[in-house]
Formats: structure tokens, sequence, C-alpha cells
């Protein structure tokens, strides 16, 4: 069974009971004296700070309105950083969904921070390892729901099972539509797979205003070094080896008693 | 002095040196790339203390690579302008590949094949460590430049590391007693003569032996 | 709350004003939530700041601070003109019809009986018949009934008045009042949620008033989902509220005054009697609260030969004001020798810190029990800890004052009741025993209490007599238990010595005992009520009768029955809190007779005149509620502009007039709580401190333009009282608007800051003034006039 956890903007009021919830199940340090001329806590999420809700300041149909949208992993099911990690091991995806950091594993090379579409783990100073959201796997492994969705006061937050919360973000969405919200939908991006954390956003045709990526995917690029430029190296390497070896079988070393000596004075001008 | 007696100067302490340094370096880096890059390889990390470790060692072995990287392009990047025979002579590598020496034109210090490997090693050896830079400070970096760097390092090592497969092949098994002049540096005449004729009658003639 | 939180849900329309509820009650706000994805309720917010809540509803009005009862009394002008208001619920249950005495009247800011500095209020009386029962019209034609004076006084708000006074659009008022009246029809119902926004004003009993009548108009008072309801601050702030903080007894009994010197004198003034024939007038068991509670303070000393102690009662004197504002007013003159300070934090609390700091200063000694060193316990200080707000502050060697800093428990250390905004009483179990030397609140109150009496009975002194008979049975005297007290509260028959089952058991003749007849049935013989928590709601309206206990009765609806016409049909058969099955009310506790048939008695019991009030002549400045400016305002009434700020506003002489102008300080400021803190307590915390650790300032992104104020730049704020610095945080988010055709800027300052902490920052009370609604003597912490300057 894939859980998931369901975001319903709409109803996000930007309490930041999650953040709390976050960093005291999560047993974090706390962070004192950053102002970054926002109500936002802090500008980013940090590798001490793994739940963050996001504010922004927008205008919509000319009228002012304020987007709160809580940002964190989103467990994707085709998962960039786990396509980036080069530690076997380091990143797993649990059977039910979760992609989870185990950091006895990790070599804390950052590659995930750059295959995250997301950009959502983050390098410890201190233990020069990268840190993101559990899903609670400590929580969840034993039948308890994440600390941010037991702590969500408006219902904004749900977990269960992935398709039943698909099925009823879809039911909220048609609500949305219902009730004048013609660009309401589902952030569930194709590009990664699909995600095992769910938006309902009241404009899905504007994810950036959440502070979410429209098309995220994992970067070419990684995939490039992860799959074509894996067999190139080999061929490059075996080649070269290989080549050597037989070249070495053919031909034998050089040997100037046998293969002739060139001119000494230069045969051709610059 | 009898011919076969007299040992050419063919580099020098300071050359054989900055050499194994940049070979002790390079093999150094290359393994812990290698282990970094695919996890057939990456048992190749405990022979290094493992993976945690590695991740902070690489950096450091690339950046001492580039460094002596730096050092060999300043004391030779001069003698490394390829010339109107090395030119022909790239152009005739198969005859050099198959022994047919009589049929090239005469290397300098460094044949043609010498200077590309240099060349290439300065050009891929400077994208590696623009790309590793990149690549080791994760946080601080924009994320379109690492996306670049996480393609751009692989791909250099690869060029990297297959020419420097070859060099070794070359320095060891196909070409005798090349290993003798980077580890005690010197050659016969007659090895220099055969090698780097155009170098060899440098050094002939300002020794005025004939 | 007339209501509760869990009825919120049932509402269809939400007006938020005058708070905040997104960002300062959160928990509660799911049920705001909930009505808007059940019942597809409509929230409308009012606010000068775009709050967090604003950003959840579906129809945001800017409005000026101060400005809310031009708002209300529009939206009241627009009900009664466009027939948008339930007349059938107005003429049964309100004073719609009931008629005035002559000669009452309105003109240029003040009503009829204006003397200087006070009303005669004779003017403003019901015309009443010859049984001093009221008169009424029930045709609501009568030019002199309350209907017909009220749509004349509020003839003058029209939209457009609205818009000049307020500063939004007349397009904006007229798009929120039709939201909120569609509460008129029968079958639907609004509520209204208000804070401190509301109460932080110098009219702010008014401004509430006229909340109430917009209520009584939409017919929403005692429908689920209706009512006005107050979102308190503090877990317990209605318990202390409810138990007489300040200026009142528990229950709210009138603290006696010096002129009545017996109880029989007492209870004649404070006795109402009916103003209908059928008027149940429940407030006339006013005897019997009184003598309980006596009975409680005194016990068996307590006897009818000696007024049940009435005598011992401290007493205030007749025009004299105990009320926050008087006594540190008093306190700054010299005349209190100390002060015991529990859970409360003058110094940050109060407006205008320099007066507290100067107030305190005068004291011989002060205790403070409390969790962390506060700002008044380390008020000696100040000058040390922040010379740069309060340069004139004198310094520690210059202080006399003896601080006593008693170490006390928290809450998760003490068990005992909770009295939420809903008027839960939700008891709470000891989660962990305090650390060190620190004592539970009881137990310091218990020591300082035998050690006092034990000196006054070793060594005599005057007045001693209400300590040395004050009844103090507990099993350890010096360590009662809550569980005792709470029992005390809920009274006793004292010839059974059983618990009582409710105030309708307390007698007027010595054998019953009660701390608080409101909470009269919190702890009977069945048990502790509080501490229930039953889930079961067999209305299906969420009223959780076995959930904890609500006062009084455990009433979950206040004014319940008028939640059906006078036959007793309800409003609204879904929404139905009590069904007459023909012998008895179901449903919630009936505000009624239980067993009263519908038509027996007026829906109102707790009235004399068995009916709402939309006139009510026992507020100070007026019956109907009027628009008056806060006491530093950017312009002169729209109105009145002769009369323009509150004519009985109350300030206090002795620290001078500390009043600014607007052309000295041209922007309106507000004050105001964020999610992330609690008042002046979690920036003792690191977990609250993470998620704001900075006091900013918020300024209007137009004004910040004006003044090359970039977001994070440095700004001082300055009013007539004093200064502080911060960054600003500069926003769209509080628009520019237009008042009386000039544009007028908000700024706003968080509270939560101050010397001592984790993190800290500037005391915002700085820059309020002393300035106080009459009649409750709340500070005016909102819509005072501030300069801004970028410092560069």
């Amino acid at each position: 069974m894939i859980v998931a956890k369901l975001i319903d903007t709409t109803l996000c009021i930007g309490c930041k009971a999650c953040e709390v919830a976050c960093q005291e199940w999560n047993d974090q340090e706390y962070t004192l004296g950053t102002f970054n001329g926002s109500y936002q806590t802090m500008p980013d999420l940090a590798h001490n700070f793994w739940n963050l809700i996001r504010f922004n300041e927008v205008e919509r149909n000319g009228a002012q309105s304020w987007v709160m949208s809580k940002y964190q992993c989103m467990h994707c099911a085709e998962a960039g950083c786990i396509a980036a990690c080069p530690a076997p091991g380091a990143i797993t995806q649990m059977a039910n969904g979760t992609v989870d950091f185990v950091h006895e594993n990790c070599i804390g090379c950052g590659y995930c921070i750059t295959g995250c579409p997301f950009d959502v783990p983050r390098l410890s100073p201190a233990t020069k390892k990268v840190y993101k959201c559990s899903l609670c796997s400590d929580r969840t492994a034993v039948g308890l729901e994440p600390a941010c969705i037991k702590t969500c006061p408006t219902n904004c937050l749900t977990f269960g099972e992935r398709d039943e919360l698909l099925r009823s973000a879809e039911i909220r969405t048609r609500e949305l539509k219902a009730d004048g919200h013609a660009q309401a939908g589902i952030y569930n991006p194709a590009g990664v797979g699909g995600t095992n954390v769910i938006y309902v956003l009241n404009d899905a045709t504007q994810p950036e205003q959440y502070g979410l990526p429209k098309d995220p995917e994992i970067p070419w690029t990684v995939r490039l070094w992860k799959g074509p430029l894996k067999a190139l190296g080999a061929m490059v390497f075996m080649g070269s080896i290989l080549g050597a070896f037989f070249h070495y079988v053919i031909f034998g070393p050089q040997d100037p008693e046998k293969h002739g000596h060139p001119e000494e004075e230069p045969t051709h001008e610059a | 002095m009898k011919l076969d007696e007299i040992r050419i100067p063919r580099f020098d302490a300071y050359e054989r040196v900055m050499h194994w340094m940049a070979a002790l370096s390079f093999v150094y880096a290359a393994l812990t790339g290698l282990a970094l890059w695919t996890p057939v390889l990456y048992w190749l990390a405990s022979l290094s203390g493992g993976g945690f470790v590695i991740r902070g060692t690489h950096p450091w072995s690339g950046v001492l690579f580039s460094v002596v990287i730096g050092w060999m392009y300043r004391r030779w990047a001069k003698t490394m302008y390829l010339d109107a025979d090395d030119r022909v002579w790239l152009t005739r590598l198969d005859k050099y590949a198959t022994h047919q020496h009589g049929a090239l034109p005469p290397s300098g210090r460094f044949n043609a094949g010498q200077k590309m490997l240099f060349w290439s090693q300065v050009a891929t050896g400077l994208l590696l460590l623009v790309s590793g830079v990149v690549l080791w400070f994760p946080e601080e970096m924009p994320r379109g430049l690492r996306l670049a760097a996480i393609a751009a390092h692989p791909l250099a090592a690869i060029g990297s590391i297959g020419g420097i497969l070859v060099h070794i092949y070359m320095g060891t098994a196909a070409v005798p007693h090349s290993m003798r002049a980077i580890l005690r540096g010197w050659v016969s005449p007659e090895w220099a003569r055969f090698h780097h004729p155009k170098w060899y009658k440098v050094w002939r003639d300002s020794a005025n032996l004939r | 709350m007339t209501n509760g939180w869990t009825d919120v849900a049932n509402a269809d329309v939400v007006l938020v004003m005058g708070g905040n509820p997104a960002e300062n009650h959160p928990v509660g706000f799911r049920f705001v939530m909930e009505a808007k994805r059940q019942r597809k309720a409509k929230i409308v917010c009012v606010d000068p700041r775009f709050t967090r809540t604003a950003a959840v509803s579906d129809c945001y009005v800017p409005i000026r601070s101060g400005t809310d009862i031009a708002f209300l009394g529009g939206l009241i002008h627009y009900a009664v003109t466009n027939n948008k208001y339930q007349r059938k619920y107005v003429i049964e249950h309100t004073n719609a019809s009931f008629l005035i005495a002559e000669g009452f009247g309105f003109a240029d800011g003040h009503f009829s009986g204006w003397e200087k500095d006070h009303y005669d209020k004779s003017s403003w009386q019901y015309e009443l018949d010859g049984n001093g029962y009221a008169k009424t019209d029930a045709t609501l034609e009568h030019p002199r009934c309350v209907f017909q004076l009220m749509k004349a006084h509020y003839a003058r708000y029209t939209p457009e008045k609205v818009a000049e006074v307020c500063g939004c659009t007349p397009e904006e008022f007229l798009k929120a009042a039709e939201m909120i009246t569609v509460a008129a029809a029968e079958n639907k119902s609004g509520t209204v949620l208000y804070a401190l926004g509301w109460t932080h004003h110098s009219f702010a009993v008014q401004l509430i008033h006229a909340a109430a009548m917009v209520q009584l108009l939409m017919g929403n008072i005692g429908m689920p989902g209706g009512g006005v309801n107050a979102q308190r601050g503090h877990a317990n702030i209605q318990g202390s509220t409810d138990m007489g903080a300040w200026n009142m007894l528990p229950g709210y009994l009138k603290i006696p005054r010096a002129s009545q010197t017996t109880l029989a004198e007492y209870l004649k003034v404070n006795t109402p009697k009916a103003l209908q024939a059928k008027s149940l007038n429940y407030w006339g068991n006013t005897p019997k609260f009184m003598t309980s509670l006596l009975k409680a303070y005194y016990g068996k000393k307590a006897q009818r030969e000696n007024d049940y102690g009435y005598g011992w009662l401290p007493k205030i004197e007749d025009k004299g004001d105990h009320s926050w504002g008087a006594f540190f007013d008093d306190m700054h003159q010299g005349k209190l020798e100390g002060l015991i300070s529990f859970g409360m934090n003058p110094v940050a609390n109060g407006p205008n810190t320099h007066k507290m700091l100067t107030a305190l200063s005068k004291l011989k000694w002060m205790i403070v029990a409390e969790n962390f060193e506060t700002e008044t316990a380390a008020f000696w200080n100040a000058k040390t800890l922040a010379a740069k707000d309060y340069p004139e502050a004198l310094s520690a060697e210059q202080i006399q004052t003896e601080v006593f800093l008693l170490p006390a428990a928290n809450f998760a250390e003490k068990d005992g009741a909770f009295v939420n905004s809903s008027r839960w009483l939700q008891w709470k179990e000891i989660a962990t025993d305090p650390p060190g030397e620190a004592m539970r609140d009881q137990e310091i109150i218990a020591r300082l209490f035998l050690e006092i009496r034990r000196l006054y009975e070793k060594d005599g002194g005057k007045g001693r007599e209400p300590l040395l008979n004050m009844s103090w049975d507990y099993a350890l005297p010096h360590k009662p238990l809550l569980s005792e007290v709470a029992k005390e509260v809920n009274g006793v028959d004292l010839t059974t010595l059983k618990q009582v089952n409710g105030f309708g058991e307390l007698k007027d003749d010595g054998t019953t005992a009660c701390g608080n007849w409101v909470y009269s049935g919190c702890w009977t013989e069945a048990g502790n009520q509080m501490s229930r928590r039953g889930q079961e709601d067999p209305t299906g309206l969420g009223l959780y009768p076995k959930w904890s206990w609500s006062w009084p009765a455990n009433r979950r609806i206040l004014y319940n029955r008028a939640s059906a016409d006078e036959n007793g049909q309800p409003w609204d058969k879904t929404r139905a809190p009590l069904i007459w099955d023909g012998e008895r009310w179901r449903g919630d506790t009936p505000d009624y007779k239980a067993d009263a048939a519908p038509g027996t008695l007026p829906a109102f019991i707790m009235l004399p005149e068995g009916v709402a009030r939309l006139f009510a002549p026992d507020l100070v400045e007026g019956p109907f509620p009027e628009h008056y400016e806060p006491a530093e305002s950017p312009v002169s009434n729209p109105l009145h502009p002769d009369v323009s700020a509150n004519p009985l506003l109350k300030t206090y002489s002795s620290e001078g007039a500390k009043f600014g102008q607007a052309k000295d300080f041209p922007y309106v400021a507000i004050t105001y709580r964020l999610t992330e803190h609690f008042h002046y307590w979690t920036k003792h915390t690191s977990s609250s401190s993470e998620l704001q650790s900075n006091f900013f300032v918020e300024v209007p992104a137009e004004l910040a333009a004006e003044k090359g104020i970039a977001n994070g730049d440095r700004v001082r704020v300055s009013s007539a009282r004093g200064q502080l610095e911060g960054p600003a945080l500069v926003t769209k988010r509080l628009r520019t608007l237009k008042v009386k055709g000039q544009k007028t800027y908000h700024v706003g300052l968080p509270i939560h800051w101050g010397y001592v902490g984790k993190v800290t920052g500037p005391l915002i009370n700085n820059l309020t003034p002393s300035a106080y609604d009459p009649n409750s003597g709340t500070p005016e912490y909102k819509g005072f006039l501030v300069n801004l300057e970028k410092i560069s």
C-alpha cells in the first residue's frame, strides 16, 4: 500500500503548527534570530528544519491574496534524489512509497540536492550528512500518522492511502470549482511519476505561486550521468585496457632494433 | 665512453616529482571518483575508509591534481605546442601504432601523442576542477551550474582516465625503458634517437659527440 | 462566546471582525473551515490588515482601525432600509417594540441628557405603564419605539458615509453587507467572531453592542451557528472574568459600594425588577447567589444576624474606580504600597510602558509569582536592559521597590480547570511536578494568607476581620487541593452537606454555600463534571453535552430559547437546539424554564425586559452605539467633527496629557498578536521563538515607497509616549485607505517582545496611550497615532 500526504492549501491558515510538531518530534536544534522581511519562519528549508510554510503575497484577479503552502519532501514515486545518489543504501524507497534517508550510509556528497527537482535535501554543516522530511517513518512504522498531520488544526493535512487521498482530492477540486475557483486542481506532477505528497490548489495553473515547480522532473543531466555516461565510461575504460592488451599481444613493445629509425631532421617545415 | 654507457638526462628530479605527484593524486582521485560514480565500484571506497571519508578526500585529491597540472602547464606548455612534424605525425598515428616508425616524421622532446595527452589532461583537468568545485559545495552553487557539473564531471573524467590508461600502457609495456626515464630521469642515446630524434639531435649537437 | 467553538461549524456566514482567529485561534478556526467546507459558509473578514484570516476569506474589507461602529452601524442601516432583517424575531425577541420616554434624541455627537462630563439618563428610559412594565408597539410603527429610533439614529450611516469614515469603498461595504445579511433568512444563521480588535478601543463595549444589534436584527442570537462570540486569548481568561477578577465578585455579582452598608441595601440596588409582566427576570435571584457566596467566604461565621459577613467584604467608594487603569494610575500617584502579581506582566501588558515603570518604582514592595523573570519582575533593571527604549527610566540605584520573585508552577504542573472561550470548564490533570522550589499558585496564596493571618492574630491591626473570619477548611491548609476549591465553588447544601446540582438549588437563608453561582453544577454528587470527555452528540449540532461542563448549567448555546418563535416553532427545523415535546424542552439545556410551555415566558430570561436589548440604556455613553474616533485620530469625526472622540473617554491625568496630533504623528498604529507567539511568554521558549525571532514593523508598500524604506531597513516608530526601533516588513497587505478624502496609512506593530527572554525586542506599549473604554476600563491599544522614520 502506498501512503501519501494530502495538503489542501485552500484550508491552510499558515499557523505553523506543523512546523513546531516537526521540530519537536524530530528533536531538532532550534535556530533563533533570523529575520528575512517576511512572516516565513526562515527563507528556506534547513538541515534542522524540514517543514516550512511558505508565505507568498500575490495578486489574483486584481485582488490581494496571500498564499500559504507547506514545503517539504514530496516523496516522489520516481525520486530525483535516489537517481542522483551514489552511495548504495543511503536513500531508500520503502514499500509504502516513503523516500527515506539512511544516515549511516549517507556520504554527504549532496548529489541528492542537485537531483531533487523540489530542492529539498539539506546538508548539515556539523554532521556533513543530508537531511529531509522522513514522512515520520518512525511514526508510520508503528501505525501513527506523521507529526505534522497529527497537529494540523484545520484538517488541511491528511494522511492515508494514496489512491484514496487522490479520490478525496478530486472531490475537493470539484467542490472548489463549484465554488467559483475554476482553476482549482491537484498537484501530483507526472514528471516524477507522481508524488506521495499531493496538493489541492485553488489555482493549479500557477503552482509557482505556491512555490511549486510547474513541471518538475528528474534533471536530464542526472539521467545522463547515471545512464548513457556509465555505458560510455565502461566502453572507454574497457576499450583502453583491452586495446592496450591486444596491442601488446599483436605488436609487442616498440623496439629500435626492429622498427627502423625516423629522421633526425625536421621533415616538415612549420 | 661507449655510446651505450652514455646516459642522456631526460627528466630532472623536479619534473619526476611533479609527474609522480600528478600520477598519485590522479590515481587516488580516479579510484575514489569511480567509487562515487557507480555502485558497481563502490567497494573501491572501502580501500580508503569508506564513502563518507572519500567524499571528503576526493575533492582534495582533485585539487592537488589540478595544482600539479597547473605546475606542469607552467613547466611544459611551451614545449607542448604542436609543430608541423607533429601535425603530420598525428595523421600517421596508425603507422605509430603498428610500429612503422620509419614512416613517421621525427619527434622532439615529446611526440605528438604525448603532447595531445598533455593538452587533453589540461583541458579535462580544468573541466574536472571547475565542475568538481561546483559539486563540492552543492548548497552554495546555483542549481543550473550543478546540473551541468553533474554531467560534465564524469564526462571529463572518462576522457581523462581513458587518456591516462593509454599513457600507462605506453609508459610501461609499450615503450620499454620509458619507466626508467620517469623514475630515474635518464635514457640511452639509442632510446632517445629512436623515440625523439629531434630532441636527440639537439642533445648530440650540444654534446658535440660526433 | 454565546455559542462556542464547535458551533461555529453550523454557520452560513462567518463575520470575522476585530479578531484574527486563523492566527490567534488556529485550533478553533478549524470550525470556521468546517463551516466553509460542509455548509459552504461565506467568510467575511473586516480588518485594517490583510491577515491570515483574510487570506482564506470570501470577502475582505479593509477598514481604518477604530471605525468598526461606523461599519456595523452601516450594516444596521443597510438591513433596516433594505428589509434584510428577521422581522418576526425582532418583534418577538428584542426590545424593538418598546417605547422610549419623551425627550430621547441624538444631536451633534451627543445623546439627550448630556451634562458636560456625564449623561443624565432620564430620557433613555422605557415608557412604563401603571404596573411598572414597559409599553410596547408590536407594529414597530410608533415614532418612539426602539425600532423607529434605531432606524432614525443610523439613517446617517449610508454606504458612502461608512466608506468616508472607514476608508474602504462603498462597493466593498455593500458586497460585505449583502453577504452578511443573508443570515436574515429564518433558516440561515451567521456568527460573529471577535477578539481584542474590538475590545482594545475606547468605545469597545458599544462596539460589541453594535455587533449584538446586527445579530439580533439577523435573528442570529440563540441560533446554532449564530451568536456574538468573543475569542478569549489566554487559556483561562474566561475563568478569571467569571471568577470576578478586577472589579466584580464571582459570577458577575456587582462589587459592593461604600454607601451599601448592609446586605439589604446592596441587594436592593443590585436586584433588577421585571419590566414585562411575564418576564422571568432571573437576576431577581441575586439574593440567593450573594448569600451563598458570603457563606462560602465566611462559613459558620456568616450568620443572618451579622448579614452573613457582608460587612467584612471590601467596598469601593460610590464613584470609585478600581479597574486596571485606575489602580495603576493610583500607583503612579504613589497611593499604593504593594502589589502582588500572579501570571500578569503589567510592564509589558499595560499601555504606556514609561508610566508602568514609574508606577512600580513608587511601590514599597512587589511580589511576582512567575515561571520566568518577566519584564515586571525585572522592571528595576529596564534602564540597563533596554537603555535605548527607556532613556528616562530610573536606574536601579534610584528604585527603592523591594521585589520578590516567587517561582511558580506553570500550567502543565497544575491541575484544575481552564475555562475556554466556549465557557467550557475543562478539568486537566497534573502532567509533571514543578521544578526546584517552584510552588503551585494555590500554595503560594495559602502560605501568604496563613502567615498574614497569623501576624494579625499575634500583633492585632485595623480591618483584620475579613482575614480572621475567612473560612479555610482545607485538608492541608497551606496546600489546598484544587478539587476542594472546585467543590466549594460548585456549592454545598449546608443542611445535608451534599454538593448542590446547580444554582437552582441555591437559597438566600444561609443554608447553601456557593463560591460562584454560574459555575454551580460543575462538581455535583455525581462527581467532577469538568473532567467528562463524552463525545456523544445527540442533537447532531456539535453541542457535545457530555464533554466537560459548560457554564451556566451545562448550557452550550446561550439564549437558545430564541432559536424558536413565540410558539416554540424553531426558525430552522434542521438546526433546532431546543424542541418542545409537550412537557419539556429537549436538546440543549434550555435557557428557559425547562418545563415552561412556549409562550408562557419571554425568551431572554436573564433580562428584566425578557427580550434582548437593541436599545441598552445601561451603557454609559449612549443606548445606541455611535461612531466616535479613537483618542488619537488622523481626522476629526466625519459624523460630528466637534464631538470627535468618545465624550466619556476615560483618561488619567497623573502622567500629564500625553496625546499626539496628526500633524506630528500622521499614521494610524495597530498592535496585534502573531500566531507564532503567545503574549509575552513564548519568547522564553525556543520552539516559538524560532518561528518568529524578531520584532518587526509592518509598513504599507506605498508608504515605504514614499519614505524610501526597503524591506528589512531599520525604522523608528514614535508616539507622544515614546519610541522604538525595528526592521521594517514592507507589505501590500496594509492597504492605503481614503478617509475623509485623505490618504491614511496603518503601521503594524506585533507585540510579543520585551527586554527579557530567549529573543528580545522593544515593548510596543512604549507607544500606546493611557486611554480607556469607560464601560470596561480596557485600554485603547489599537488605533493610536505614530510617526515613522527610516534610520539611515
